[in-house]
């Protein structure tokens, strides 16, 4: 048998007491590519950082080439040949494209011209368009993505791990990803893959190391799997598949929300927003669909609020709300569930009580004789921790001690109880298992059917698609077009998130 | 005048000294907020040594050693230990500023006329020193003059055109990208606070040995904050450092030369002394767009 290139055996490691990868064993050969599967929390990134030498292990062994190695650190893990693409890219924004790449690679005095030569050298070879002058913050988040795997390229990497590759890319840019990693394995190279999408395994993986609760749960030969059973091994249960949902007529339904011409820039800065307008109706999930970082936060922070408008209108039932306070807002009947729920969304340190009442604190039905009642509100949210199925011993927890799905169940369940009319919905499941991911799409059909509208912004295009009644697409904070759900092909709607409006634009059929 | 001049440059020695030391540090992300401490203690070492060894120089070794111990405490305390930057600053200026008025106490008792020494002498540059104006201006300095008009260029150089410098830089903006790099940011940090130690020790002694020639607890009075907002307005770049620095030595200059020749009649004095602290609120009020290190002021964490 051929030594393979990478191989772990029996690697555990424990955080506290908690188990983070127990006894997990498996080998990566020259020229393939094998796919970490496996939902959030499953211990696929922490294995990976082990090898990376950013953890050390707490059991076990790791064999590269056959010889028994001790990684402490990524210097270690480079000198191997071993190079990681994080999930959250470490690159210096304010730096070039060329001072990213050569960092800690140098010595003494830099001759910026004679490196940049090279590094647009090695672009060129892997057909990667990198402007290597410019600064890696200008980029966009795709294009640093490739600068990120320029750097590996850079020092000869043999064996390339990639921690969720494609959840920031579009799919044009995840296909292009895809031949790249194709390429790479060809030349002799080894490539590890980080996702939890079944599609992008059984696209480009030889092979699948599927994870669950730290352990591995299955290791198998693409060509002798399907996603059903992937899946199967993946959640260790079988999903219901939730039901697919027609488009209604909206003609007849109240517009709750409008927004109409909005724009929003900033003195002497590109426009965040320009020119946004869609309507809302009631029972309507609209979503909003593009690559993060396009618009998207800026047309929650109008509607909730806290972010000022320059010029346009944000009606509400009819009525402009642009002079609303924030409170204001909440008190007609718009929930907002924030992207980014550690900053935004919850106050970590505080109880869940606590957390419950922070957008309604002046409300009077928490009070009795002016005095806060913790008994009314610790009953309101052991009320919601059970409705909600919410894994949490009870109302005085601390929020930051709760699992990320479970928090976002608590965000969720106040927006709800705010948003009467509204609730935006910003990546509601990002970072999420799949289990949580299905109970708040259900929690949000549930909203919906009691018919209040519903703006759902994802970057995920398969929760766009099973959610939505009508589509937008963002591409640098303008609308590039609004359908009807079943209008788009996977195709067309990548080409509008990467700013292409195509031929196709007349039968858009624009509301 | 010219004297105005070229004492504006004489007083821009200690100013400049600390504020590359901070433009250092703080590329990396570390505040030196224990800055006016490290100037009190490279004061008074620098005072102290040369009292009694009699030797400038070796007073100036150990007002760097002095700069170092503090800045090695400092960035221990906040480096390794990873805590909060501005109140571990203040706790150590308020020591420094105890320890020194203790030992000045128990070394010297408490003498009716101040303890003297003799100053650095002025060194007047062959050739240089006879081109009108500016001969007189830049090149009749003490030595620490002439060794920050060296440092300027070479800071400039080391932290743009070289991989240390880009390393430097980098801890600051994003230190995972170092650490992914494999280099030790926490080593990287706690060396640069020490180097800055060294500097801002040396700056200090600048005060007692070039300056007045001896030690009063007062001495530093803020100076050291003051080159410490020098590097926030001078954008976190040696040049811009070079212009800050000027503009508040001619104050300093200026204020000292108003006092000497009106005594007090034609401005009331402490309006004269406050000058260089208004004009820092000033410029700080005025200054638009800062170039603040992403990372200025935070612990780096590893996971782990």
């Amino acid at each position: 048998m051929v030594t393979p290139v990478v191989e772990l055996r029996n690697v555990s490691k424990y955080f506290a007491k908690v188990i983070a990868n127990k006894n997990v064993s498996f080998s990566v050969g020259e020229g393939e590519v094998v796919a970490l599967l496996g939902e959030n929390g499953a211990g696929k990134s922490t294995i990976m950082k082990i090898l990376y030498g950013l953890y050390g292990a707490d059991e076990g062994q790791i064999l590269i080439r056959g010889e028994e190695k001790t990684i402490k650190s990524p210097k270690d893990a480079m000198t191997m040949g071993i190079a990681m693409i994080q999930q959250h890219f470490s690159l210096v924004p304010t730096h070039t494209v060329t001072e990213n790449i050569i960092l800690g690679n140098v010595h003494g005095k830099i001759a910026l011209k004679k490196y940049d030569e090279k590094i647009k050298g090695l672009a060129e070879a892997y057909d990667f368009d990198i402007p290597v002058e410019s600064k890696v913050g200008a980029l966009a988040v795709g294009v640093q993505q490739k600068v990120e795997i320029l750097k590996a390229l850079y020092l000869e990497t043999k064996i390339l791990i990639m921690d969720e590759p494609t959840a920031v890319l579009t799919p044009q840019e995840s296909e292009h990803l895809m031949g790249f990693i194709k390429d790479f394995a060809a030349k002799g190279n080894s490539v590890i893959f980080i996702t939890h999408k079944l599609k992008e395994v059984m696209e480009v993986a030889d092979r699948i190391v599927v994870m669950r609760d730290g352990v591995v749960a299955g290791n198998v030969l693409k060509n002798e799997t399907n996603e059903r059973e992937l899946a199967k091994l993946m959640m260790g249960k079988e999903l219901a598949p939730s039901e697919k949902i027609g488009v209604k007529d909206f003609s007849e339904a109240e517009t709750l929300l409008e927004l109409s011409r909005v724009s929003v820039v900033e003195k002497g800065e590109t426009p965040l927003l320009e020119d946004v307008s869609f309507m809302l109706r009631a029972g309507e999930v609209f979503g909003i669909a593009g690559v993060s970082g396009n618009g998207q936060d800026a047309v929650c922070e109008v509607i909730s609020g806290s972010r000022k408008l320059t010029s346009g209108d944000v009606l509400c039932c009819g009525q402009s709300i642009n002079s609303y306070t924030i409170r204001e807002r909440i008190d007609a009947g718009i929930g907002y569930v924030p992207v980014d729920r550690y900053r935004d969304g919850l106050v970590m340190d505080m109880t869940l009580a606590e957390n419950m009442m922070l957008k309604s604190s002046f409300s009077k039905r928490w009070t009795k004789h002016g005095l806060l009642s913790r008994k009314v509100l610790n009953k309101y949210t052991s009320d919601i921790i059970r409705d909600h199925k919410v894994k949490a011993v009870g109302p005085e927890e601390t929020a930051k001690s709760l699992s990320g799905g479970n928090q976002q169940k608590m965000v969720l369940a106040r927006e709800i109880d705010v948003g009467q009319k509204v609730i935006i919905f910003n990546q509601p499941t990002r970072g999420l298992d799949m289990g949580a991911v299905d109970r708040i799409h259900r929690s949000i059909i549930g909203e919906k059917e009691k018919g209040k509208g519903i703006l759902l912004i994802s970057t995920e295009l398969s929760e766009i698609f099973e959610m939505s009644d009508h589509i937008a697409v963002m591409y640098k904070g303008k609308i590039m077009g609004i359908f009807e759900n079943g209008q788009l092909s996977t195709e067309r709607i990548g080409l509008l998130m990467a700013g292409y409006t195509g031929e196709t634009e007349a039968s858009g059929n624009e509301k | 005048m010219l004297n105005i001049l070229s004492r504006a440059v004489m007083m821009c020695t200690p100013l400049m000294l600390g504020a590359m030391a901070e433009v250092y540090a703080e590329r990396t992300g570390m505040m030196i907020t224990s800055i006016e401490g490290i100037f009190l203690m490279g004061a008074f070492g620098g005072f102290v040594g040369t009292y009694f060894t009699g030797s400038i120089v070796l007073g100036m070794l150990i007002a760097i050693l002095c700069g170092l111990v503090t800045a090695a405490l400092y960035g221990g305390i906040t480096v390794y230990m990873r805590q909060q930057q501005i109140v571990t600053g203040t706790a150590i200026n308020i020591l420094a500023a105890g320890f020194c008025a203790f030992f000045y106490r128990v070394l010297f008792g408490i003498p009716t006329t101040p303890l003297k020494i003799a100053t650095l002498p002025k060194i007047e540059i062959p050739l240089l020193s006879k081109i009108p104006v500016i001969g007189e201006v830049l090149f009749d300095q003490n030595i620490l003059t002439y060794f920050v008009y060296l440092i300027i260029p070479v800071s400039y150089f080391v932290l743009f055109r070289t991989s240390l410098g880009l390393t430097l830089r980098s801890t600051g903006e994003n230190p995972e990208a170092v650490d992914v790099a494999g280099l030790n940011v926490n080593r990287i940090r706690f060396l640069t606070v020490l180097v800055a130690g060294a500097f801002g020790g040396l700056a200090g002694s600048f005060y007692t040995l070039g300056y007045l020639g001896m030690f009063t607890s007062g001495i530093i009075g803020g100076r050291g904050w003051i080159a410490f907002a020098i590097c926030f307005l001078g954008n976190w770049n040696p040049k811009g450092v070079v212009i800050g620095t000027l503009v508040f030595g001619l104050a300093d200059a200026v204020s000292i030369y108003i006092q000497a020749v009106s005594g007090g009649t034609i401005f009331p004095n402490e309006l004269i002394i406050a000058l260089p602290y208004i004009l820092t609120i000033i410029l700080t009020i005025s200054r638009r767009s800062f170039n603040v290190p992403a990372k200025l002021g935070v612990p780096y964490f590893k996971e782990d």
